[in-house]
């Protein structure tokens, strides 16, 4: 344990003690035996576990692990060393692209010349291999993605302003590599003293949506998208937004409609920009890591091995078209704002065998650590801020999601560890009212490392007419948590049969309690994450 | 500790005194009174498939005069509690007005004074659950923050929209297009499924086009922008001389709409007038660039 870390224990160790002999016996509050810490990481980092051959092999749910295109079609070799706006490579790169439509081009780096820089690209039915070493930057000037006149302009609610970085379409398109896709978006933007995240933070007071490019993008009726081992840095909004099926229509394994696997999510990348501003993550608005479903349909995808580090959802399901049969596996998350499915759970899409589908359906959560204590979140960021696993909605969205399940989930001070919620604000006024399904919820854990407040727990359907459930929980052991620290209401909530140190009381609450055992909680150890180097002169 | 706001004094003293004074006079106000009443035509605590659901914690009441059954709504340290009621209209023939109310104490209180239009009332709430999760009868319209209340305006009926986002209103590209009924504007909550959904989000509509059904008038509304801290200048659609289709501002201060909202433009000297509330403003004219 290093100096730093032993003396916030002694301050955290201090301050839970005074708080609870001072406080919690006055005001009659939960009742919690022993505070629990479950602190330090895994001798194995999350980016060795990510090593080829050694995450998901075995894993009879995966298919195998993708591996690097033999078929280059042309290989570009940089010439800067920085990302020097006055020397664009949009145009070679593109060209390079469309020409090479069913093959490989292959970024690389030349000595001390390793930096690519573009504005938008397509990546039409063609894969971009960014090579290890180099790194392909998003250009800064708004005007090279300008789609309304809103694009880098001040003020403007107009999120659809701006084109992607790079937009996918087509037929197995993929980004690979063991470089780096940087968006830059904590510096200035050309002829600008402000960046893309201080236009989208001058925003959030009225939860504005900014228009600025997302990182990647996928175009409607794109099959079969691959993302392999490639880092992203810093996107203006949005990692990845995904749109994908399998190119003949039927899911016959996991991953025929797209596979993101090994890929390293952290943003931001540093402590302290150009200007000496303070890029926490909080700082880092609408920067989801990895979302299907945003555009349109995703179905039939793996999302494995990969580590999240960033300020919103690391991934988030959005059921606004259909998302269905999709494996999220052998993953490691630090900060953001959780495993998350919603709101856009209203879809409906009718495939060509005239059925009917809807919202979210079959996704399966496994082998998952999400450890909030990875890096310092921002001191104007909130607890909304911090989720383990949450199902969203509200009435005026509606939609189905169900045959979801969370297995073996380890989770680290967090303060919302499970969330469901089918009125996540309710100021929103509606009848679309959400429809909770099967959410099941097998050998979970969250434990407590620096946080000082109790974990919460929410399991809310919406009415005595609109219920959430089946609920299942099986081994869902919350440590550090009293009564209060659960809600429910109007929910089917099943007990076991592995224990769960928790049981769910409230309105139009039902419990089926067939625990039978006391088993062991999950053993939950989390690995190092990817963390900014802290500045020269920081505490380490 | 129980805290009674004064707005509930006010007319608890007013009542006395009314009672006082009725002493000497042969006229007395009196509200009214609720009595439980199971009447079917309350249709209350009814389950989908017609059969009486005691789950929804809901029972039938029956006012006479101006009496509501939730009147009783007190503030236990800050946090509202009352029964939530829907109104059922009319009941039976002797002038009796209907309910369907919860059976337990809700984290809402009725409000008298609010300001909701008819024929919707308001609730003053408190925590995460809306008033239809409680009630589900009830249908209430967007939540209005007030510190840690939320207040809705509410209604036994469901209220119409009475406008809806539609792309068949040609605007441009940055603008989303409305078709409202009558002198209905259009607001954010009425956004689609697939909208943002924003706490505080407004739209800045300009004076409307009439449609090709003269019931309908269309718009052209802008997702507004940040308003700087300071800025004066409001929306006002009946600046005296801007045309359908144009934005008209009313600024109470030396600011000028382009300034407050970057994609106006506002080649014409502002004049004087007065704001759609009545009060003093310079009024502009401004098109949207």
């Amino acid at each position: 344990m290093s100096p730093l870390e032993r003396l916030l224990r002694v301050a955290r160790d201090f301050w839970v003690a005074t708080f609870f002999l001072l406080f919690v016996p006055a005001c009659g509050g939960p009742a919690i035996a022993e505070w629990t810490y479950v602190c330090g990481t895994a001798p194995l980092s999350a980016k060795a576990a990510q090593a080829p051959g050694v995450c998901g092999a075995g894993d009879p749910n995966l298919p195998p692990e993708p591996t690097f295109p033999t078929d280059i079609c042309q290989e570009l070799t940089s010439n800067k060393s920085f990302p020097d706006e006055n020397n664009l490579d949009s145009a070679r790169i593109q060209a390079a692209l469309t020409g090479c439509k069913g093959r490989t081009v292959k970024l690389v780096s030349n000595g001390h010349n390793n930096a690519f820089i573009a504005g938008h690209l397509n990546i039409d039915s063609v894969i971009l291999w960014v090579d290890a070493g180099t790194t392909l930057f998003a250009s800064l000037n708004a005007e090279l993605y300008q789609k309304t006149g809103s694009c880098g302009v001040p003020g403007i609610n107009d999120s659809g302003a701006c084109n992607d970085f790079i937009t996918m379409s087509g037929t197995r398109p993929g980004i690979v590599g063991d470089g780096i896709i940087d968006g830059q978006a904590g510096e200035p933007l050309v002829g600008h003293d402000y960046s893309w995240w201080q236009l989208s933070g001058a925003l959030r007071e009225i939860n504005g949506s900014i228009g600025n490019p997302t990182l990647i993008n996928t175009a409607s009726n794109t099959t079969g998208v691959l993302l392999y081992r490639i880092t992203l840095h810093d996107p203006p909004k949005f990692h990845v937004k995904l749109t994908s099926v399998p190119p003949n229509g039927i899911c016959e394994r996991k991953g025929d409609g797209y596979i993101v696997w090994g890929i390293t999510i952290l943003t931001p990348r540093r402590y302290i920009n150009s200007q000496g501003l303070f890029m926490t993550p909080h700082f880092a608005r609408n920067t989801d890591g990895v979302d299907p479903g945003t555009t349109d349909i995703a179905t039939c995808g793996v999302i494995a091995c990969n580590t999240i580090s960033t300020s919103d959802d690391q991934i988030a399901i959005k059921g606004g078209h259909w998302v269905s049969d999709l494996i999220i596996a052998h993953n490691h998350f630090g900060t953001g704002h959780g495993m998350s499915i919603g709101s856009e759970t209203y879809g409906t899409y009718i495939s060509p065998d005239g059925k009917q589908h809807r919202g979210v359906e079959d996704v399966l959560v496994y082998d998952l650590t999400i450890d909030g204590d990875s890096r310092a979140v921002g001191h104007d960021s909130s607890s909304a801020d911090s989720n383990g696993i949450r199902v969203k909605s509200d009435p005026s969205r509606g939609g189905l999601v169900t045959n979801i399940t969370f297995r073996d989930v380890c989770m680290r001070d967090q303060a919302n560890a499970i969330l469901v919620s089918t009125a996540y604000n309710p100021l929103f006024p509606g009848n679309l009212i959400p429809e909770f399904g099967t959410l099941n919820f097998e050998n979970v854990r969250h434990v407590t490392c620096m946080e000082l407040k109790q974990p919460v727990v929410t399991l809310e359907g919406y009415s005595a007419r609109s219920r959430a459930g089946p609920i299942k929980l099986d081994n869902v052991v919350i440590d550090n948590m009293g009564p209060q620290a659960v809600a429910a209401e109007f929910a089917d909530i099943r007990l076991g049969p592995g224990r769960t140190n928790f049981v769910p009381s409230g309105t139009g609450v039902v419990v089926t309690n067939e625990m039978t055992g006391n088993g062991p909680a999950k053993e939950c150890v989390f690995p190092k994450l990817p963390a900014p180097e802290l500045p020269p002169d920081w505490l380490r | 500790m129980v805290r009674i706001r004064f707005r509930y004094v006010a007319p608890a003293i007013a009542l006395l005194l009314a009672a006082i004074g009725g002493a000497c006079s042969s006229e007395i106000a009196v509200n009214g009174s609720c009595a439980i009443d199971s009447d079917p035509a309350l249709a209350c605590g009814l389950a989908a498939d017609g059969t009486f659901d005691a789950s929804l914690g809901l029972v039938g009441y029956s006012c006479t005069g101006k009496a509501r059954p939730d009147e009783q709504a007190m503030y236990n340290e800050g946090v509202p509690s009352g029964i939530m009621c829907a109104d059922r209209g009319p009941v039976g023939s002797d002038g009796k007005q209907g309910y369907c109310c919860t059976t337990a104490a809700t984290q809402c209180a009725y409000d008298p004074v609010s300001d909701c239009e008819q024929p919707t009332y308001g609730y003053q709430c408190y925590g995460a659950n809306r008033p239809e999760s409680v009630n589900t009868a009830i249908f209430c319209g967007q939540g209005v923050k007030e510190g840690d209340y939320i207040n809705y305006c509410c209604s036994g009926k469901q209220q119409p929209d009475g406008c809806l986002q539609s792309d068949s209103v040609r605007c441009s590209p940055r603008l989303s297009g409305w078709s409202c009924t009558g002198q209905n504007h259009p607001r954010a909550e009425q956004l689609g499924a697939n909208k943002s959904r924003a706490d505080t989000y407004h739209l800045l509509c300009p004076v409307p086009v009439p449609a090709a059904n003269p019931a309908y008038n269309n718009y052209c509304c802008y997702p507004a922008a940040l308003v700087p801290i300071g800025g004066s200048c409001v929306e006002h659609r009946g600046v005296p001389g801007c045309a359908s289709g144009r934005f008209g501002f009313a600024c109470y201060g030396p600011d000028k709409p382009q300034e407050n909202y970057l994609p106006m433009r506002c080649t014409e000297p502002g004049f004087p007038g007065r704001s759609a509330e009545g009060y003093p403003a310079t009024l502009y004219c401004c098109d949207f660039t």
